[in-house]
């Protein structure tokens, strides 16, 4: 039963065992092919297994499902260095601290250091851990 | 350029799957 896929899939998680992980969502995306829940974990099993190129195909297989993939879409063309289409793809989502941090991680990329930085200041009371150096790396690069 | 972090990548999660199982 599906549940029992679920467990197995749980599991594989909670090991970091994303290559097998995969192999369980596609098996439970086999039963349920909409399965929202199955869709994510192997989108994010196949981004944390460093598959990138896959994790972008498996977004466009199931681009229709009401799963909202555009901060995982531009995270993965921020892994490809194809930087104006990540920002592109954040566009169309909610601004929240995780895309905020992506945004200001394309821009720094893409020598936006001024755009950088203005975010960083916004991100400052969201206590992420380690974004000092970020933020501190933009201003170094900006001269300041 | 000084080096950043990839901070973004602690925000790819797993959904829960407590109530699938
Ligand atoms: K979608």
């Amino acid at each position: 039963p599906i549940e029992d896929l679920f467990a197995s899939l749980n599991k594989h998680i909670q090991r970091s065992e994303f290559e097998q992980a995969v192999k369980v969502a596609d098996q439970v995306l086999s039963i349920a092919p909409g399965d929202e829940d199955a869709i994510r974990c192997k989108v994010v099993a196949l981004i944390k297994a460093d598959s990138i190129d896959e994790a972008l195909s498996a977004i466009r297989t199931y681009q229709k499902s009401p799963v909202d993939f555009s901060f995982f879409q531009a995270y993965c063309l921020y892994r490809q260095n194809k930087l104006d289409e990540a920002l592109d793809s954040l566009k169309v989502q909610e601004r929240n601290s995780a895309s905020m941090l992506l945004e200001s991680q394309i821009l720094y990329r893409l020598e936006k250091l001024g755009a950088c930085i203005d975010i960083y200041q916004k991100l400052q009371k969201s206590k992420i851990d380690s974004l000092e150096i970020n933020s501190v790396a933009s201003l170094v690069a900006a001269g300041r | 350029n000084p080096i950043v972090l990839d901070l973004a990548y602690n925000f790819i999660d797993f959904p829960s799957l407590e109530n699938r199982m």
